[in-house]
């Protein structure tokens, strides 16, 4: 059943330089209990997305198309006043760091029972106090520890922390946002096992967002690959992982050791995220993909459907099989790309 | 360093601050040219008189024991006689001081209270025409030196509306029961209008700016964008959130403001006749009543000294980070 | 953004070790400044603002349509005793029989002497208090840092009357009392920045490739700490002018000499606000102008100085 359904989102940067299309044309859905993983390299437009659903995003950032529609209401229809109500009662964020996600000034309970109580106004704050311990506890904080104030706690216990006023509602929609990577290696790992136990426990639907496909690949159903604002592709994880259709797919496959097979070498993609103002026409990983055509230069890639539930935006999308053993060969990420293959590429200057 | 420890060792800096202070008062009314007890000792004594006086006041020992002797008066409160009033400068003070502490509070209270939702809302409006009108009135204000200030209110409120008296702390044979009385009737609201206006339109141009260059930075943390995906209201963002934090600069200037203020404070003494310690100050130094100007330039300080301790206090508390180092 | 930080260093690096000369490092200084200055309009308006003060300043008794201190009188020989403005006195007449105008003119020179020689001396001290405490830390910063502390606790005006009624009413013990307190919140500033400023690599290199401690502080430190010198310049010769202008109107001030806060002392003494605001809103608006024109320079160099610093006292 869908809980919440995107359907080609447009959240735009206006800036001096013109509008930065972060992104640009997204569809997805998320059914109750699913664990949705977005995953795409930094500056892809991941943040955004997630930004969008409660409408947080920077001054600069707007909507400019696009719904999102969450338990039948149309969030982007909202007013500021409309929306609040849903914000964190439907939809909670872990965000990126946690390191500033608390007020200085207050501790960590009379935030938890702060959120709480704006959303329950019912809830006494003795029950609101209770509630933030058993949620300490949920996250293997000490809930001693829960009056003191956010920079009493190391970097670690701030994210735990943030996972626990994540869940204060029970939200039905959880967004965790990277809600690892400001951590060192084991902590991430601890909290990771935290959020896939949790996971099991609670009744939240999430979408993960991550640059790290392993980490998606363990702990998500389904998985969007975001590339330049755009998903480029978009199943179940298994496909994703063992039978990739979009080169880019492939490409970040082979950029992380823990899902590459075997003995194979680490290879990254090389070049530069695609510039996102005012983009022109043509696939937006044509710069930096092995097997890019004319075609791909000229014309911007749709969304297909190559197999049921499984969509992917590029135009060799059917020779997949054959593309898939060139895109494990480093050679193929590597080397000097034929100059006819740029023949269309004029507007693309800065390579 | 624990909070107890902290406070100790501030309690160390102030006592060393304040007798430095006190040294500096010393040296100042000493080092005048000529005979030091020309400043001490009326004019227009009698060889004999004169002779008795400088006994009196230990001027005739030599400085360092003059020095001493001059510490242990101070800090008990004995300022010497007035040559203007013949009167003990204690007594003569001690309603002025009153009278500029109140006309002081008055001030700066409404200066903060302008500052921090001036700037709170200069803030917000960053970006628009009404921010940059708000700037710029809050550089005249703050370029306006208080006695400048003070005659504009003066002529547009007094001279021309008519709606305040020109000066003075309360109407001709106006009664007062006891203290409390004095500074709570409509005759001294009536009177302490415009002076207060006149401080606090020259004192508010710090906490505003400080209030919004601070809210501005506190505005752009990750925590605010997350009180607002919890689904606070903006009310509570921005009051509950945005601006009390953004308070914890402000507290610490106060003192700095404080201090502005007594500067400030003299000149609106001046213009609006009020009879502060100020206005006292200025006519002593102009009739060379000595002891006078002492005592009125050692509260002064001591007002400074003393808010300034309390400013670092006070952060103490507000900021749960401060390390008390 | 690591990497933008890292070239921006490696930057600044390159450019003082080129530039190890004071010459070239001026010129730069300039250039900088023009570049500072770039599309900010309200600085801009400052800088202009000044530059007319300026001008009038060193013109002014060519300006002046009358001797200042003139006692005029009509044709009948009797005193022009507050005459409203008129094409003959643009700003009418005083009490005495003085030409406004004339003395607000004239009075410009004070203000500008005043502000700028307070402001340098205060930020000369200032600087260089705070480039030593900060650079040498321990007991210099200790003591350098406690003597701030102590001024800070000296209420400002009354310091400056009682010095004046000690040392004797002249424009330079004004001048001199000014700077002996204002100093000390530059020095506060310059200090902290310090603070930051000497941990940066190249600082460390310059030093342990053995340059004394002079050097290193005058050649690498202060010119990383100009931006905020010139700052606090700026607004010190706000304070300064604002300082004098009061100093004279409780008629403290220079006896010989014209400056606004006199005027409005003798206007105010002359009980002139009520009737002749011709005498009372030029010196009044002329301080403002002034005061304003240098905060708005301030204001530019604090945005491109550390974005920590804020505005204080
Ligand atoms: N306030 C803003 N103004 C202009 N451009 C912005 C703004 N915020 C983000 N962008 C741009 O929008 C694009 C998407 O940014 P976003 O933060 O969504 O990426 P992300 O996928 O979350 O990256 P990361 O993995 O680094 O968090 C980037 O190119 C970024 O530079
Ligand atoms: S459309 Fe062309 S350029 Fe784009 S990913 Fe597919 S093959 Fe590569
Ligand atoms: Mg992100």
């Amino acid at each position: 059943m869908t809980l919440l359904e995107i359907e080609t989102l447009k959240t735009y940067y206006h800036t001096e330089t013109g509008d930065v299309h972060a992104v640009d044309g997204v569809s997805l859905s998320l059914s109750r209990n699913e664990t949705l993983g977005l995953v795409g390299e930094s500056g892809s437009g991941k943040t955004t997305i997630a930004e969008s659903i409660n409408r947080i995003l920077p001054e600069n950032g707007e909507v400019v198309d696009g719904s999102i529609v969450y338990d039948g209401v149309n969030l982007t229809e909202l007013s500021e006043k409309e929306l609040q109500k849903y914000r964190w009662n439907d939809v909670s964020l872990i965000p990126q760091s946690a390191m500033n996600a608390f007020d200085p000034v207050y501790t960590i309970e009379e935030q938890i029972v702060e959120v709480i109580r704006a959303h329950r106004p019912d809830t006494s704050k003795a029950e609101a106090r209770e509630r933030a311990q058993e949620l300490f506890e949920f996250v293997d904080l000490d809930p001693e520890r829960v009056t003191d104030y956010p920079h009493q706690f190391s970097g670690g216990m701030k994210q735990r922390a943030a996972i626990a006023i994540a869940l204060a509602l029970d939200p039905p929609i959880l967004l965790a946002d990277e809600p690892t990577t400001a951590l060192d290696v084991i902590i991430q790992d601890q909290i990771l096992e935290r959020i896939k136990d949790l996971q099991a426990e609670i009744n939240s639907a999430m979408i993960m967002i991550t640059h790290d496909i392993s980490v998606v690949s363990e702990t998500c159903d389904e998985i969007a690959v975001v590339y330049g604002g755009r998903i480029v592709e978009y199943t179940d994880t298994e496909t994703v992982i063992n039978e990739p259709h979009h080169p880019y797919t492939m490409g970040l496959r082979n950029a992380f050791p823990s899902i590459a097979e075997g003995d194979q070498e680490l290879i990254s993609i090389p070049g530069s995220p695609p510039e996102l103002v005012n983009p022109e026409e043509g696939c937006r990983f044509a710069d930096r993909c092995p097997f890019a055509e004319e075609e791909c230069y000229e014309k911007t890639p749709q969304p297909r459907e190559v197999a049921e539930g499984h969509v992917v935006e590029c135009h060799r999308a059917d020779e997949a099989e054959e593309l898939r053993p060139e895109a494990n060969k480093k050679e193929a990420w590597t080397e000097e790309r034929p100059k006819d293959a740029a023949a269309g590429q004029e507007g693309y200057s800065n390579d | 360093m624990g909070m107890k420890e902290f406070v100790v060792r501030r309690i160390g800096q102030l006592a060393v601050t304040y007798w430095a202070f006190l040294t500096i008062l010393f040296l100042l009314f000493r080092i005048v040219p000529g005979d030091p007890t020309t400043m001490f000792v009326a004019q227009g004594l009698s060889g004999e008189a004169r002779k008795e006086v400088i006994e009196n006041l230990g001027l005739n020992e030599p400085l360092h024991i003059q020095y001493v002797d001059y510490i242990f008066q101070v800090l008990q409160g004995n300022f010497g006689t007035s040559f203007q009033y013949r009167e003990p400068v204690a007594g003569i003070i001690v309603t002025k001081f009153w009278n500029t502490i109140f006309l002081m509070l008055g001030a700066i209270t409404l200066a903060y209270m302008i500052g921090i939702l001036g700037g709170a809302l200069l803030a917000w409006w960053r970006g628009t025409d009404r921010e940059i009108v708000g700037l710029l009135a809050t550089l005249v204000a703050r370029s306006s030196p208080t006695f400048w200030t003070g005659i504009v209110l003066i002529m547009v409120f007094v001279f021309w509306l008519k709606w305040f008296p020109a000066g003075g702390i309360r109407s001709v044979g106006a009664d007062y029961n006891g203290f409390v009385d004095k500074f709570v009737s409509v005759d001294f609201l009536y009177h302490v209008a415009l002076p207060m206006l006149t401080g606090a339109i020259y004192y508010m141009a710090t906490p505003t700016l400080l209030m919004r260059n601070t809210m501005l930075e506190i505005l752009n943390e990750d925590f605010i964008k997350m009180k607002k995906a919890e689904g606070l209201s903006q009310y509570t963002i921005l009051y509950k959130h945005a601006v009390r934090n953004s308070l914890l600069p402000i507290v610490t200037i106060i003192a700095l403001v404080a201090g502005k203020a007594i500067g400030g404070q003299l000149l609106i003494e001046v213009v609006f006749n009020w009879p502060g310690m100020g206005r006292a100050m200025v006519t002593a130094v102009s009739y060379n009543d000595y002891p006078v100007a002492m005592a009125a330039f050692f509260l002064m300080g001591s007002v400074v000294i003393l808010l300034n301790f309390a400013a670092d206090l006070l952060y103490a508390h507000f900021d749960p980070r401060v390390t008390y180092e | 953004m690591s990497t933008q930080n890292r070239t921006s260093t490696e930057d600044e690096y390159d450019i003082l070790s080129q530039h190890y000369g004071g010459r070239s490092r001026l010129r730069q200084t300039l250039a900088a400044q023009r570049e500072i200055f770039r599309g900010e309009r309200l600085g801009q308006i400052g800088l202009l603002l000044l530059a007319i003060f300026l001008f009038v300043g060193l013109f002014a008794p060519l300006l002046a349509p009358y001797d200042a201190q003139e006692k005029l009188r009509t044709d009948d020989g009797e005193i022009k005793r507050m005459e409203a403005p008129s094409t003959e006195h643009l700003l009418g007449t005083t009490r005495l029989g003085r030409d406004v105008l004339s003395q607000v003119l004239i009075g410009t020179r004070i203000a500008l002497i005043v502000g700028s020689l307070g402001a340098f001396m205060s930020v000369f001290i200032g600087t260089n208090m705070g480039l030593i405490s900060g650079y040498f830390g321990g007991w210099t910063d200790d003591i350098l840092m406690r003597l701030t502390d102590i001024i800070y606790g000296v209420p400002f005006l009354p310091f400056v009357i009682v010095l004046v009624v000690i040392l004797g009413p002249s424009l330079l013990n004004v001048i001199l009392a000014i700077a002996l307190v204002q100093w000390r919140s530059t020095a506060r500033v310059i200090r902290s920045q310090v603070l930051t400023i000497k941990e940066r690599p190249y600082i460390e290199a310059a030093r342990a490739a053995g340059g004394s401690d002079v050097r290193v502080l005058y050649t690498h430190i202060l010119p990383n700490v100009l931006p905020l010198v010139f700052l606090y310049g700026a607004f010190s010769v706000g304070w300064a002018v604002i300082a004098e202008a009061s100093v004279s109107f409780l008629g403290f001030g220079d006896p010989l000499s014209v400056s606004w806060g006199k005027m409005l002392f003798t206007a105010y003494t002359a009980n002139a606000i009520r009737t002749a605001w011709w005498w009372v809103i030029p010196p009044g608006l002329s301080i403002n102008l002034l005061v304003i024109s240098v905060f708005l320079i301030g204001r530019t160099y604090e945005k491109v100085s550390n974005p920590e610093l804020r505005e204080r006292e």
